[in-house]
This record gives C-alpha cells, sequence and structure tokens, in this order.
C-alpha cells in the first residue's frame, strides 16, 4: 500500500459518480467502496467527501432520499440522475484525455 | 433548477442542518463500527473515527458553503445588524441621510428635467411607431416643415405605414367675455387623433368627417389645460360654440390632461381641421410605420414617393431663382423617429448652450461634497467603534466581511437618502422647470415618477453609498488588530484624525468653488438689473393692439390717432404713444441704407429700424440729445425724416452736426431721400446685455403698412386700474379688436433676468449647502478630536496653560485645514469660474471683491463650527480633564 493520493476537488467528483453509477449508496458507503476498489491506494479525506456530495446535489447530477440503512439507521442514500450520468461521461472522456496527453508527455524521454 | 434548489435551502434551512448532523453521526457511528470490528476499545474507537473524519463543524460548515445559502444569511444578518447600529448612533445618521438626501435629489431633479424635456414618449398607442418626415437641402440643413402635396403623396403609401398625419400650427383670435385674444391653435389632419390612437376625455376627436374644405360646422377641440384655464373644467363645454377670427366653431370635445399633441415644445389651446386653414403651404408631416418596419426600409419605400410629390411641384416654382429650384428639386427625405414628439422649436436653453453643463456641474458638486462629508461622518464614527471591530476581528471575522458589513451600512442610509431624495427631487424639478421656462405657456413638463426617473435615483444612491462608504469601510477593516485590544487608550479610538482632515481640506475647497460661483453669478445679477437702460423704467406700460379682424383697418390713420387720443384722455396717463416694435421686443427689424461720405461715396449697411408715432421718445424717457422728435406734422405727404441714435451718429456721419443731413435707403437710388431731423441718446433695445447698436427710426404716419402696433404708455403712478381702463377704451372701440400682451417694461426686464436669476439662486442655494455640510463636517471631526484629547488639555492647563492658548491651540488646527482647503480650492475654483465667462455681466471671473468675499464666509462659518467644541473643552476643570479616560 502506497501513500495515499492527494485528490483534487474535480477528481473526487468523478469518483463520486462512478461510483454511484453502479448502485444508490450512503456517504458512508462511497468512502468505503472508494478504498476498496483503488486496493487503498486512495484513502479519500473522509471530510471533504461531504461537502463534495452536497455540491453535486445542488447542479443536479445526484439525488438524495433518506431511507433505512442495513441495520435500520436512518441513512441519506445518493444515486445519480440521468444529467449525472451524462456528466459522468463527458467528465470520464476528459480525465481520460488529460491522462493520455500526460502519459505522451512523460513517454517522450 | 440550481437556484431553485438553493432558495429551497435557504428555507429549509433547520432542516438542512439537521440532516447534516444526522449524515454525519451516522458516518460516524458507521466509522466506530469498523473501528470496534478491527479490535480497538469503544473509546478509542469512537476517537479514531473522529480523527479519521476531521473536523466536524467544518465540514458541516464547508457544506452549508456548497449550498451558497451562507451569502443570502450573512447579508440578511448584516441588514439587521447595520440597521440596529444606524438606530444606535441616531444623530450620525440623521446627519448623513440629510446629506446623502440632498445630493440624490438634487442629481435625480435634474436627471427629471432632462427626461421631461427630451426624454419621454408620447402618450398615445405604441409611441415607438412613430416617424416623423424632415426634407433635407443638398447642402446639408434640414427642415421640418414639408410641402402639402408631400403629405398627399405620402398619404397613399400602404406598404410600409398604418397612417400618415399632417398639422401646422396657426394663432387665432379668440374672442371671449373679457375681448380678443391670440390663441395657438393646431390644425390637424383627420387622421391625426385616430392614427395616434388617443382617446378624449369628453366628446369625441376630429376625424377625417370634419376634415373636408365643404364641412358643414366647423369644429374644434380643446386641451386640457386651455379647458381648465378657460373654461373650468366645466363639462358643458362639449357643443359650446366659439368665435374664432370672427367665425363660430363648435367645441367637440376635451383631451386627456396628459396629451399635448406632437410638438414637444408647444401645446396649443386648441385643435381644428387642416381644412378650415385657407392655404396650408407648409405642414408637419408625422406617420405610424407598420409593425416590424424599420426606419431605413421605410425611407427606402417613400423616397420615390417623397420626389414625386416635389416633381407635381415643380409647375408652381418655375418662376423661382434657378439656384433655389434646384435646391428644392434636389431635397431628400429624411426619417427620424418620433417616439418622444417633434420640437418645432430648438431648446436652447437645454440643448445648445452651457446651462445644462453648468447646472449638472454644481449639482455634481453638491452631490460630491455630501459623498465626502459622509465618509467623514462614517470614519469618526468606525474610530469610536474600533473595539467593537477589534473583536469581531480576534474572533475570526474576516476582513472582507467587515468590510461587507460596513458597506451594508452605508448603503441602507444611502437609499434610505435616495428615497428621501425624491422628495426634494419633485420640489427641485418644479423650481428648475418654473426658472427654465417661466415664460412659454402650456409647456408640459411636470414632474413624473416613471422607471427611469426611479431607476436612476435607485443607481445613484447605491453608487453614492458605495462610493463614500468605502474608504471608511476599507480604513476600519484594517486596524490593527493587537493594538485594538492592547492599548487602552486605542479601545477608544485615535486622538487624532489626519486623513479627516484630508477630507475636510477636499470638502472646503469643494465649498469654495460654489461659494465663488454664487458670489459670481449674484453680483452679475445686480450689475445686469441696475445697469442704465438708457430710457425711463418707471410706470411704462405695453400693449399690443390688433385691430386686424375688425373694420377698423379701414382707415389705420384715423384708427390709431382715435386710440391714442382716447388712451391720453385717461386719467392716470402721462403720455403715450405707438410703435411697431416694443422696446425690448423681438429686436426690430433691418433694413439696408446708404449714406453719403464726405470723400463723395456711399456707404452701404444693414442697419435696425423701427416705426414710431409723435412723442414716443418723450413717453418712453429716452433722452433728445439733438433737434427734434416727431409730430403730427411728419405726415404722409410731408418730407420724409428720421431721428438716429448716437451710435448712429458715431458710425456713419462722425463729428459735425447730424442734424440736416441726410441718407437713403439702399438701392433706391437716392442717398438724400430722408432727412435727420433728431438726435436721441443710446438705448438697450433687444438685450440687456448688448451695446447700443446704431438705430434709426422713421414716423409711423410715413410708414402706417403694419396692421399692428405696440402702444407705449407712462402712467402717473400704480398701473393696475389704468390698465383695466385702457383696455376698456379700446374694446369699446370695437370689440373684436384683440388687445393682448399687456405688460410693464419692469416685467419684461424681470422677464430677460429670468435665466441669470436661476443661476443666481441656485447657485446661492447650493453655496449655502455646500457650507452647511462643511460646516457640520468640521463640526463634527473637530468635535471628535476634543474629546478625545480631554486629558491633553487637562494636563496643559495644569501645567499652566490659559484658556486662551488651548482654544487657539484648537482654532489653529482649525485655520490650518482652511488654508490647505483654499489653497487647493482657489486654483480649481477659477478654471471652473473661466466657463462661467459668458454668462457674467460687468465681471470678471477672477474678480478679487467675490473671491475675498467667499474665502471670508468659509473662514468664518469653518471658525465657528470649531469654536463650539473647542469652547466646551477650554470650560473643562484641569481635575476633571486629568481624571478623564
Amino acid at each position: 500500500m502506497g501513500k495515499s493520493i492527494d485528490l483534487l476537488q474535480g477528481t473526487l467528483d468523478l469518483l463520486i459518480l462512478k461510483t454511484l453509477a453502479l448502485e444508490p449508496m450512503h456517504g458512508w458507503g462511497i468512502s468505503q467502496r472508494i478504498q476498496q476498489i483503488s486496493q487503498d491506494s486512495l484513502q479519500v479525506q473522509q471530510g471533504s467527501l461531504y461537502p463534495a456530495l452536497h455540491r453535486l446535489e445542488l447542479q443536479g447530477w445526484i439525488d438524495s432520499e433518506w431511507g433505512a440503512s442495513d441495520n435500520n439507521r436512518k441513512a441519506k442514500y445518493y444515486r445519480l440522475t440521468d444529467s449525472g450520468r451524462k456528466q459522468l461521461e463527458v467528465e470520464t472522456a476528459k480525465w481520460e484525455r488529460l491522462s493520455s496527453a500526460v502519459a505522451q508527455i512523460l513517454a517522450t524521454a | 433548477m440550481k437556484l431553485f434548489r438553493r432558495l429551497r435551502a435557504l428555507f429549509g434551512k433547520e432542516q438542512l442542518y439537521q440532516q447534516l448532523s444526522d449524515e454525519m453521526t451516522f458516518h460516524l457511528e458507521k466509522q466506530t463500527e469498523q473501528n470496534i470490528a478491527m479490535g480497538m476499545r469503544p473509546e478509542e474507537a469512537r476517537y479514531a473515527a473522529l480523527r479519521k473524519f476531521g473536523g466536524v463543524e467544518q465540514v458541516k460548515e464547508e457544506c452549508r458553503d456548497a449550498w451558497g445559502v451562507n451569502f443570502i444569511q450573512s447579508t440578511i444578518q448584516d441588514v439587521s445588524y447595520g440597521v440596529r447600529m444606524l438606530r444606535k448612533n441616531l444623530g450620525v445618521t440623521v446627519v448623513a441621510v440629510i446629506s446623502l438626501a440632498l445630493g440624490i435629489g438634487a442629481n435625480t431633479a435634474m436627471f427629471s428635467v432632462t427626461n421631461v424635456m427630451l426624454l419621454r414618449a408620447l402618450p398615445v398607442r405604441n409611441p415607438q411607431q412613430l416617424v416623423e418626415f424632415i426634407r433635407r437641402d443638398p447642402d446639408g440643413s434640414m427642415m421640418t416643415n414639408l410641402p402639402y402635396a408631400v403629405f398627399e403623396h405620402l398619404r397613399k403609401n400602404t406598404s410600409v405605414l398604418s397612417g400618415v398625419f399632417a398639422f401646422t400650427s396657426d394663432t387665432r383670435i379668440l374672442r371671449s367675455g373679457a375681448g380678443s385674444e391670440p390663441l395657438t391653435i393646431h390644425e390637424v389632419s383627420g387622421s391625426f387623433f385616430p392614427t395616434l390612437g388617443v382617446n378624449p376625455l369628453l366628446g369625441r376627436a376630429i376625424d377625417s368627417a370634419d376634415d373636408r374644405p365643404d364641412a358643414e360646422h366647423q369644429v374644434v377641440g380643446l386641451t386640457y389645460s386651455f379647458w381648465s384655464s378657460q373654461f373650468g373644467r366645466d363639462p358643458s363645454v362639449v357643443g359650446a360654440t366659439v368665435r374664432l377670427n370672427g367665425a363660430p366653431s363648435t367645441v367637440i370635445g376635451v383631451m386627456p390632461p396628459d396629451f399635448f399633441g406632437v410638438d414637444r415644445s408647444r401645446t396649443p389651446g386648441m385643435w381644428a381641421p387642416l381644412a378650415s386653414d385657407p392655404n396650408p403651404d407648409e405642414v408637419w408631416v408625422l406617420g405610424r410605420l407598420k409593425p416590424g418596419v424599420s426606419i431605413p426600409r421605410a425611407r427606402a419605400q417613400l423616397e420615390p414617393q417623397f420626389h414625386q410629390a416635389l416633381e407635381s411641384l415643380s409647375d408652381s416654382t418655375k418662376n423661382w431663382p434657378a439656384g433655389e429650384r434646384d435646391r428644392f428639386l434636389g431635397e431628400k427625405l429624411v426619417v427620424q423617429s418620433a417616439t418622444t414628439g417633434t420640437s418645432g422649436m430648438r431648446w436652447e436653453y437645454w440643448e445648445y448652450s452651457n446651462t445644462l453643463r453648468i447646472l449638472m456641474g454644481m449639482t455634481g458638486l453638491v452631490l460630491l461634497i455630501s459623498c465626502v462629508n459622509v465618509a467623514n461622518l462614517l470614519m469618526a464614527r468606525s474610530a469610536a467603534r474600533s473595539r467593537e471591530i477589534g473583536i469581531r476581528l480576534a474572533i475570526g471575522a474576516g476582513r472582507l466581511r467587515i468590510v461587507r458589513q460596513l458597506l451594508t451600512e452605508n448603503l441602507i442610509m444611502a437609499l434610505l437618502g435616495g428615497v428621501i431624495g425624491l422628495l426634494v427631487a419633485a420640489w427641485g424639478h418644479r423650481v428648475l422647470v418654473a426658472f427654465l421656462v417661466g415664460n412659454l405657456q402650456g409647456v408640459p413638463l411636470s414632474f413624473r415618477l416613471d422607471e427611469r426617473v426611479l431607476g436612476f435615483s435607485l443607481a445613484l444612491s447605491i453608487l453614492t453609498g458605495l462610493v463614500s462608504g468605502v474608504l471608511p469601510a476599507l480604513r476600519a477593516g484594517s486596524r490593527d488588530l493587537v493594538a485594538a485590544i492592547r492599548d487602552n487608550l486605542q479601545l477608544r479610538g485615535p486622538t487624532r484624525l489626519p486623513f479627516a482632515r484630508k477630507l475636510l481640506a477636499l470638502q472646503v475647497a469643494l465649498s469654495l468653488t460654489l461659494l465663488i460661483g454664487a458670489g459670481l453669478f449674484v453680483r452679475s445679477l445686480r450689475n445686469l438689473g441696475s445697469t442704465d437702460l438708457g430710457l425711463a423704467r418707471e410706470n411704462l406700460v405695453l400693449m399690443k393692439v390688433d385691430p386686424s379682424p375688425s373694420k377698423s383697418l379701414r382707415d389705420p390713420r384715423r384708427f390709431w390717432n382715435q386710440v391714442v387720443e382716447r388712451i391720453g384722455a385717461l386719467p392716470g396717463v402721462r403720455s403715450v404713444s405707438i410703435g411697431g416694435d416694443a422696446v425690448f421686443g423681438n429686436g426690430g427689424w433691418n433694413n439696408g441704407i446708404s449714406v453719403r461720405q464726405p470723400d463723395g461715396t456711399e456707404r452701404q449697411s444693414q442697419v435696425a429700424f423701427n416705426v414710431v408715432g409723435p412723442g414716443f421718445f418723450y413717453t418712453v424717457g429716452i433722452p433728445l440729445v439733438a433737434g427734434r422728435e416727431f409730430g403730427v406734422m411728419d405726415q404722409a405727404n410731408a418730407p420724409r425724416v428720421a431721428v438716429v441714435n448716437q451710435a448712429f451718429v458715431r458710425k456713419f456721419l462722425g463729428d459735425d452736426n447730424p442734424v440736416g443731413k441726410r441718407f437713403g435707403n439702399a438701392g433706391a437710388g437716392s442717398s438724400s431721400q430722408i432727412e435727420i431731423v433728431g438726435v436721441i441718446g443710446d438705448a438697450r433695445y433687444g438685450d440687456l446685455r448688448e451695446q447700443p447698436s446704431p438705430m434709426f427710426y422713421l414716423p409711423v404716419l410715413q410708414n402706417l403698412d403694419n396692421r399692428l402696433y405696440e402702444v407705449h404708455v407712462r402712467t402717473a403712478g400704480n398701473s393696475a386700474a389704468v390698465i383695466a381702463a385702457m383696455r376698456r377704451e379700446i374694446q369699446a372701440m370695437d370689440p373684436d379688436i384683440s388687445v393682448y400682451d399687456v405688460r410693464t417694461i419692469k416685467e419684461v426686464i424681470n422677464g430677460l433676468l429670468q435665466h441669470d436669476r436661476m443661476f443666481a439662486v441656485l447657485a446661492s442655494v447650493f453655496g449655502i449647502l455646500a457650507l452647511l455640510l462643511t460646516s457640520i463636517g468640521i463640526y463634527g471631526v473637530m468635535a471628535y478630536e476634543i474629546t478625545r484629547r480631554t486629558g491633553e488639555v487637562g494636563i496643559r492647563m495644569a501645567l499652566g496653560a490659559r484658556r486662551g492658548d488651548v482654544l487657539w491651540m484648537f482654532m489653529r488646527e482649525t485655520l490650518l485645514v482652511l488654508a490647505a482647503g483654499a489653497a487647493l480650492g482657489l486654483p480649481a475654483a477659477l478654471a471652473s469660474a473661466h466657463v462661467l465667462r459668458t454668462l457674467l455681466f460687468g465681471l470678471d471671473p477672477s474678480d478679487p471683491v467675490t473671491l475675498v468675499w467667499a474665502m471670508a464666509t468659509l473662514a468664518i462659518a469653518g471658525a465657528l463650527a470649531a469654536l463650539l467644541p473647542a469652547r466646551r473643552a477650554t470650560k473643562v476643570e484641569p481635575m476633571v480633564a486629568l481624571r478623564y479616560e
């Protein structure tokens, strides 16, 4: 497990959207999932997750509703909206363009 | 959508905060559980979860920020806090609001007058579709009066125009109970009212059925103002008959109060059909564009028809000189928007002279002074609030937040000032209009609070609030935090306000400018009023007598002789005479004359002249310098004679005795037809300011071709009763004679001075205002400083200083501020006074008396303002002062 990488805000948004594309979940679940899938190399600073979630909700890309969690506690579940799905595609494309550009620059010795 | 969600968050604030809490709680619980599952003890697990999470409150704050609710919320907080603070410092608040109200109000009044004169659309249906047709000469000059044929041709177009109408202005004699008076009438085509789309208040409007030469009855419509003034708003006027030019007409309706026609410069008394005018050669033509038609397209379409119209007139212009005819036929059509109406008369006062600029300069200065004043007051006040601000800075308020809050307070004051300023503006508007157009009747210029004026006032208020508040706010927020809390003395604020003094000096400079301007105008007005006119002003009455509708004009000589006799016989009349043009009338006529020079050549020149009756100069009070006046012997078949003034002699005849010399009409062949029989003193004729120019006078009995003459009467004392008697005498001769425009020379001169009086009064008002504001500023700053320095005063006096010394110390500082302001302001004032050069009479813009007076006034006012708090300081017992903290 390498050192955890600091995430830029835009990247965090992208990860959140991607995570929610699979299934709706609450904030705790999102942070766990990101940690899990990246095999612990990405530790999302838990404090910065929630402002990002609220920002995305203000933009209308995710929607929220209160439901019951696994042990019947009240939890706020987020899900991706249609415009959020579109935004995810846009952001993914941007990320791929960015990373391939960076990779190219690094490849030229 | 985003905004909607934001607002929903704002209104469901409590719920939002609660949900945030719940969300965080849930997360922490889950994390704690995970930690416990990994083997930690419960308390450890909880702390580890909290650590991993980060600052909970900070996260909550960031979430709230993400919704953007913060900004709106903090603004609301600022406003309510600001209102509380304003109420606490009521004295400062009131003074500041009044300052702002005066400054903003004055400027809004200026804007509102401009709005009404130039910008307001006509109160008709869809005024933006209205256009005006103008013809342009090949050499560029534009004329708004078009030949009637153009109207007829344009009327036929239906592709780009949904209506065309024409009107012309005429004067007819209206016979009323007291006598006959001339009245301005607008003769309008039948399409006028329907195309404009305005509905009458009473009765009906003139339509095409009325606009026929063979119409059975002549009809007229009344304007609202005429109906008010002449008929006392009596609704039974509809259907009544009035006599115009001797012929009866039926009143068919009254127009609404807003509607004055399309001519911005003049409201007629009545409207009549165009067909009632025997020969309407030239008319104003306007039209309404069809929806969606642009002005260039309309012009392109209508130009051919315009030319067709000119061509159709080519027969009647066959005999014109070639150059004129070519110019006429080469005219082009210009189409202009007429949303605000047309203006047959140029607004010299408003559009073309310096007046607007000077007035705006003055009101701008006043606003500036009031801004500076408010800024000063605020700085003194925020200096006293430094403790509060220091604490707020200490507990974490950002500097920007403090500045925002202070600015919000200021904006509240400025908006309040703006609201009160509207009242000031309404009053100021009326005063301005009364001054500017006091002589013109029926010009529609009442104060109207429309969206433009409101918008202007609002924008100006906000601008003023920001400008006057930004400096104090920035300075307040930058106070040295540590020093503010640590230093005990600093808690109450600094003892001196050096920046405030600089602002005071600025105020003094601005006020000096206004005071000098005021002084110059007042003295100029006095000079104008007391200047020697060359004639006797007391008890001289003038009136126009027009016998043309009556039968008396068949024998004009007998008629005028009778008039002079009958009036001369009235008790209270010392002497009477007639003249073709009044003293201070329209400036008279010009004629070309030719004078034989000593060397034998003929000298030709254009010279002003007037035609006057016997005894004219005696009546008017112009002294006879040589020779004689006109008398009854100067009849039609007697030798032609003239009387000239001294300027004439100086210019054309040199030093020899002019009586007996001759001159002639230019181009009449002989330069010796007219003999000079008398010389009179130079008198001002057209304008109070001009130097008298050469003039000659001819006897009326030898040149009786006018229909209307001005009767000049010298009365023996109060004129009012005599005037009524004179009127009766003349009307008794024939009721169709119109006697009107009765005025005294004094009234005429007053009227001529209108413009100058306006400047003098306004400048004085502004000057006093500036003085007041500056004095208040000086008082405020000095009072603040002196209170802070009470301790210092106590020490000085305990060490032996006398009351006088302490007083002098404070006064000296004030005088320094005044001197600095004067040094700054004098050059600026002189430079701007230069702009006024053309308006002043009898004095220089750098008139030393005015300068000294202005500076002295300012110095005295400033010294008094500082004296009050200074004296209070010296009255304190030294021991009390020393103990004062």
